[in-house]
C-alpha cells in the first residue's frame, strides 16, 4: 500500500503505523495532490479505509450548486457537508479570507462490509484551524 | 536588469506562500498487515 501511495501525484511522503492502522501522507510543495485518487489507490491496494482525514488551506466559494465548498486549487474544490463548523464559515463566502481546516473527507458507514467511495466527496470540517 | 530579477523572484515566493494547499492527509485503515 505504502508503495501504491507513494506512487500517486503529489506525494512527498507516506508514513505507515501498523500498530494503530495510521497512514500519514504529506504532500510535496506544489501540493497538487488528489485525495480522492490516494482513496481508491488505497482500496486497490485491498485495504479498507475507515476514514479520511484532510487539512486544507483554501478559500471558502460557493459552487455551480450554491453549496459552500473550500477551494485549494483554482480547479479543485471540496464540497463542505453542512454542520455548525460549515456555517460559521458562511459569511467568508466568496470573499478573499483563506482558512485552514481539518475535517474527514471519508469515512466509512457502519454496517458495511468493504465501503468503497462514491460520487463525490464532501469535507466534514471539525475544526478551523486558521483564518487569514 | 537586477529590479526585474528581484520582482520574479518575489512574485514567485508570494504566489507559493499565497496558494492555497492540500496541508496533510491522514487515514485510518483496516486489514493492513
Amino acid at each position: 500500500m505504502k508503495q501504491h501511495l507513494g506512487r500517486q501525484s503529489g506525494v512527498q511522503s507516506v508514513d505507515v503505523s501498523l500498530l494503530d492502522g495510521k497512514v500519514g501522507i504529506v504532500p510535496k510543495e506544489d501540493a497538487r495532490i488528489d485525495p480522492a485518487g490516494l482513496l481508491k489507490a488505497t482500496f486497490d491496494s485491498g485495504v479498507s479505509v475507515a476514514e479520511m482525514d484532510i487539512t486544507a488551506r483554501g478559500k471558502i466559494v460557493r459552487d455551480n450548486s450554491g453549496r459552500l465548498a473550500l477551494q485549494t486549487e483554482p480547479n479543485r474544490s471540496f464540497a463542505l457537508a453542512p454542520n455548525d463548523q460549515s456555517k460559521a464559515l458562511e459569511p467568508l463566502a466568496g470573499t478573499p479570507s483563506i482558512v485552514t481546516v481539518r475535517g474527514w473527507l471519508y469515512k466509512k458507514s457502519a454496517g458495511k462490509k468493504k465501503p468503497e467511495p462514491q460520487g463525490e466527496l464532501q469535507l466534514s470540517v471539525l475544526e478551523v484551524q486558521k483564518k487569514e | 536588469m537586477k529590479k526585474l530579477a528581484l520582482l520574479i523572484v518575489l512574485g514567485f515566493s508570494a504566489a507559493s506562500s499565497a496558494f492555497p494547499q492540500v496541508k496533510h492527509v491522514e487515514m485510518r485503515v483496516e486489514g493492513m498487515t
